[in-house]
């Protein structure tokens, strides 16, 4: 019974609370294109790890966290990343599994989806063009990955997160 | 995650409520502006330590200049202080004779208008759109719709505050226009963004418009948000194509929107400005209107 008491859930948010630093920090304008998603990275990591506790809704508060810093159209985000856990939370016994090199590249697989959907919407409410710059934070966040990973494990089991 | 919900809700479940719930954000958005206020104004404090590391390397690079670069810099400061200040000597008279013919012929004469300094936050913004973040905000008496300028002409204008920052919309966007006139023939045009940094486009130009490549721009105040007189910008091209049925007519703004770092926050109108700064601002027009009656 033990496993269903939450533990170290301030652990989590502060995890979350630093990607979401990453994700406002100022970069060099040659990078900018190129930021990993952190604070979605992040959520993935933890919607995996523990999928009963952290999921869809923690996903859509973050998301709407996300568009009030930078200021975007609200609810895009929000929509964007819980449709990306989704998908994570139905699958996330086979994505443990995965060895590494698959899990990072599905994951990559997530982010391009994030993108399109944030496009997309935008589109709908919004102005923006298409652009294939769009996917380059994918092929950073495919990088980014396992580092994320390793060090969100290791912050798990030190804190005993559950 | 509190257990609000009991375990065993499925997750279709819990999508569909995200879904709608992001729907109704999505259509609501320019409702919730007090919301959003009240929640940025608590993110805020995550903004200024994201804005950490750019100051660091900024008070590193002053603090590690040479002598020789700082000698360089005064000389030059100097040299455009002695300039300007030859300038500002003509345009005081300008002004004084300016105020009296405007006072003969009883037209409202212009005032001083209340500035303060902001400086542009290093942090990132919504990617689809030209957006800086300042250090100043509703605690210094910003609103939404103030109008923003540089050292060289308009950069933009207010669009969202929190407590202690402010969101700036920059001339480029593609949701901005700004009203201008041609400084050379008073022409009155509108001018709205591109998405470009560097090009703003002059919308429904007609082709007999007098108007020509390096004509100034500057704000005509006609939509009541700008201070007239600021300026905008500078036309780059006039391409009339028989084709078309308007001319397509290109302009560069002068403010370079791509490095701006201090910006001024303009309070243009007395029944706009905050309780705070009306008092004194207040005091002098109504002294200058006595004056402009007294001349009359």
């Amino acid at each position: 019974m033990s496993m269903h008491i939450p533990h170290g859930r301030w652990v989590v948010w502060l995890s979350f609370l630093v990607a979401m630093l990453f994700q406002i920090m100022p970069l060099p304008s040659l990078v900018e294109g190129w930021r990993p998603d952190w604070l979605l990275l992040v959520m993935i990591y933890w919607a995996m790890a523990l999928p009963h506790r952290y999921n869809i809704l923690s996903a859509w508060v973050l998301g709407v966290l996300l568009d009030i810093l930078l200021g975007a159209h609200l609810g895009i985000r929000a929509l964007a990343m819980s449709l990306v856990i989704y998908v994570v939370v139905l699958h996330f016994q086979r994505l443990r599994n995965f060895p590494m090199w698959q899990q990072a590249l599905m994951i990559a697989s997530l982010v391009c989806l994030y993108h399109l959907v944030i496009f997309w919407i935008q589109f709908v409410v919004d102005v923006g063009s298409f652009d294939v710059s769009l996917f380059l934070p994918a092929i950073s966040s495919l990088i980014i990955w396992p580092w994320v990973f390793w060090m969100l494990r290791r912050v798990r089991r030190i804190y005993k997160v559950r | 995650m509190k257990p609000i919900f009991a375990r065993g809700i499925s997750n279709q479940f819990r999508l569909t409520l995200a879904i709608i719930l992001s729907v109704i954000l999505l259509v609501a958005n320019d409702r919730l502006e007090p919301v959003r206020q009240s929640i940025s104004s608590l993110l805020s404090p995550l903004q200024y330590v994201a804005n950490i590391p750019g100051a660091v390397l900024d008070w590193s690079a002053e603090s590690f200049a040479t002598r020789d670069m700082l000698k360089k810099q005064n000389k030059e400061l100097l040299r455009q202080q002695l300039l300007m200040s030859e300038r500002l000597q003509r345009f005081e008279h300008l002004r004084q004779e300016n105020d009296r013919l405007r006072g003969l012929l009883g037209s409202p004469v212009h005032m001083d208008a209340k500035k303060v300094v902001a400086e542009v936050m290093e942090v990132a913004s919504d990617p689809y759109r030209h957006y800086v973040v300042l250090n100043h905000g509703a605690r210094s008496g910003v609103f939404v719709g103030q109008p923003v300028v540089d050292a060289h002409g308009v950069v933009g204008q207010v669009v969202e505050i929190s407590e202690l920052t402010s969101r700036v919309l920059l001339l480029s966007d593609v949701t901005h226009a700004i009203p201008v006139r041609i400084t050379r023939n008073d022409v009155r045009l509108i001018a709205q963004g591109t998405g470009e940094l560097d090009e703003l486009e002059l919308r429904h130009v007609a082709k007999s418009t007098d108007i020509r490549v390096g004509d100034l721009l500057v704000s005509s105040g006609l939509g009541k948000r700008f201070p007239e007189g600021y300026p905008v910008a500078r036309i780059m091209s006039v391409d009339k194509d028989d084709g078309q049925s308007y001319a397509k007519v290109t302009a560069q703004p002068l403010a370079a929107l791509d490095r701006i770092r201090y910006l001024l926050l303009i309070w243009p109108d007395e029944n706009e400005l905050p309780t705070e700064a009306k008092a004194p601002i207040e005091a002098e027009s109504t002294e200058v209107q006595k004056a402009a009656e007294a001349n009359q």
